[in-house]
């Protein structure tokens, strides 16, 4: 059986095909701009062209993120928390917290040993904490979006930014640009700071081994050696994690259809 | 008492300068933009406020500083919160004031007084940009908009569409947002001033809502603001093309009574 996976998050939509729960077909993203039915649609036929499907051969499709809501053709709609946690245990099988880092927005939760959700804190409400502050932060430093990482990594004494608000940091980061403070410095002075919010949603949650990072940050590797620093334990990171939550969804969607058919009584929720 | 005394207020993005005379009449002021530069900003804006009352420095006898840079106000000989000159110049222009509502380039404060005009409780937003002036910054530039043109066409809108984002960042998504989908930016600016409005009335809330209510910092020269606080607290807010000033006037009021051997 071949289910799918779509994550319609505020920045990027990430789909997945997977067979039988278990083994991953495909992964493929575009970004969230114009019409996001339309670029789901896009997800969906790269999906199908990567793992060679046809549209009529997925069995199942669990969307999730933002915009789960959008998509009339899905069968079910699962919360970025159920779906990040699933695709993190599916991953990482000893994940006991999971930090997925958005666009838009950040969450922690903390899981059993099935991928149940038992805590979760989340922060939508200010940029400071998502990956949308270190896209500003590349626009008016003028650094591709893909260097930032890279380039952070040659820090030595990283600036750290007192700012808490996204705005205000800008202008503290414009000020150690103009006071000559080295690059790679800067860069990681951002990351830190984000590793910082997010260090503060985890101990919300409780911090306890192993950490998974999820989400669109798990990609940056200034944000991953900043999120270790901060954590001071092990962070597990992994390719497919930039795809976790629509992994979880398409993994979610797999169960869904077992539950079903075991008949009615099996059919809640 | 009939010595000069001046009042500089640096704050994040302009400073002010007022140049009191006998009777403390209002002889001269500049205000400018604040650069990186703060020391010589903060001269600057003294020469220029003194120039604009026909004074020479050397006439002014006492200088105080005030606001964000008030340290980086090297000649001055006493340095006062923002919050109590706001206070004073408050209390001063408007001696009814029982709460200051200021409104800056970066940081927000609601101020309670007492019928004496003192500071007996206070509250602030400096941590985060969302309801400073900041925020109209960064809006106004998403709509393509000079901040002073934006209060006045905030008036002309009929209905205000409705910001949720409490973030600037995450605002001026929405902005774009609204005016890719067609929304007029007349009413998108009323929305923003609105959205500004209750944020201000939350932190109002805190240190107690009475009237009068007295408006003061760079926000409260933009009338689409006045009117929306008005519009959300039902009430009239006192304002003055003077209320920019406020901060430095009641530095330099404070310079006036240090000098005269009062409390300050």
């Amino acid at each position: 059986m071949i289910t799918g996976g779509l994550d319609l998050g505020a920045g990027v939509i990430k789909g997945a095909l997977v067979e039988d729960g278990r083994r991953v077909l495909a992964t493929a993203s575009v970004p969230s701009r114009g019409i996001p039915v339309r670029a789901a649609r896009r997800v969906m036929d790269d999906l199908g062209e990567a793992a060679n499907i046809a549209p009529g051969e997925v069995d199942y499709l669990c969307t999730t993120g933002f915009g789960r809501y959008t998509i009339p053709e899905r069968n079910l709609q699962v919360s970025d928390f159920t779906s990040s946690a699933r695709g993190a245990i599916f991953l990482f099988p000893k994940t006991r917290l999971v930090v997925d880092i958005g666009t838009q927005a950040s969450r922690t939760m903390s899981v059993s040993e099935t991928g149940k959700v038992l805590k979760f804190k989340m922060n939508e409400k200010c940029a400071a904490g998502a990956g949308r502050f270190v896209e500003r932060c590349s626009k008016y430093l003028q650094i591709p979006l893909e260097e930032m990482g890279p380039k952070a990594l040659a820090s030595e004494n990283p600036k750290l930014i007192s700012s808490v608000c996204a705005v205000l940091a800008e202008t503290e980061i414009i000020n150690n640009v103009a006071e000559g403070v080295a690059l790679p410095d800067i860069l990681m002075g951002v990351f830190l700071s984000l590793s910082q919010r997010a260090y503060s949603l985890m101990r919300y949650v409780g911090i306890q081994p192993e950490v998974t990072l999820v989400g669109g940050l798990v990609r940056n590797v200034g944000m991953v050696r900043a999120l270790h620093a901060t954590v001071g334990m092990e962070v597990n990171v992994a390719p497919d994690a930039y795809y976790a939550a629509a992994l979880g969804s398409a993994i979610l969607g797999h169960s869904r259809v077992l539950k079903l058919a075991r008949g009615p009584g099996g059919a809640g929720g | 008492m009939s010595a000069i005394v001046a009042g500089v207020d640096i704050g994040s993005t302009t400073a002010k300068c007022v140049v009191l005379g006998e009777d403390s009449r209002l002889l001269g002021k500049s205000l400018s933009v604040v650069g990186i530069d703060i020391v010589k900003d903060a001269e600057r804006a003294l020469e220029s406020a003194l120039a604009d009352a026909h004074v020479s420095r050397s006439d002014v006898s006492f200088i105080t500083g005030t606001g964000y840079g008030r340290y980086k106000v090297y000649f001055g000989q006493l340095v006062v919160t923002e919050i109590s000159c706001h206070a004073k110049g408050s209390n001063f222009l408007f001696p009814g004031t029982r709460l200051v509502i200021d409104i800056g380039g970066q940081d927000t404060k609601a101020i309670r007084l007492n019928e004496k005009g003192e500071v007996v409780d206070f509250a602030m937003n400096d941590k985060c940009a969302a309801g400073t002036g900041r925020f109209l910054d960064v809006c106004a530039n998403a709509l393509g908009y000079d901040v002073s043109e934006i209060g006045p066409l905030s008036l002309q809108a009929r209905r205000a569409v409705k910001v949720t984002s409490t973030c600037t960042v995450f605002a001026e998504s929405e902005v774009t947002s609204h005016v890719s989908r067609g929304k007029d930016p007349k009413e998108i600016l009323a929305g923003l001033h609105a959205s500004i409005a209750n944020r201000t009335l939350s932190l109002m809330q805190r240190v107690g809502v009475e009237p009068e209510i007295t408006f003061t910092g760079g926000v409260s020269q933009n009338e689409g603001m006045v009117h929306a606080l008005r519009q959300r607290l039902g009430t009239p807010v006192n304002v003055s093309p003077l209320s920019q000033y406020l901060g430095a006037l009641g530095a330099a009021l404070h310079g006036r009574e240090r000098l005269s051997g009062g409390a300050s």
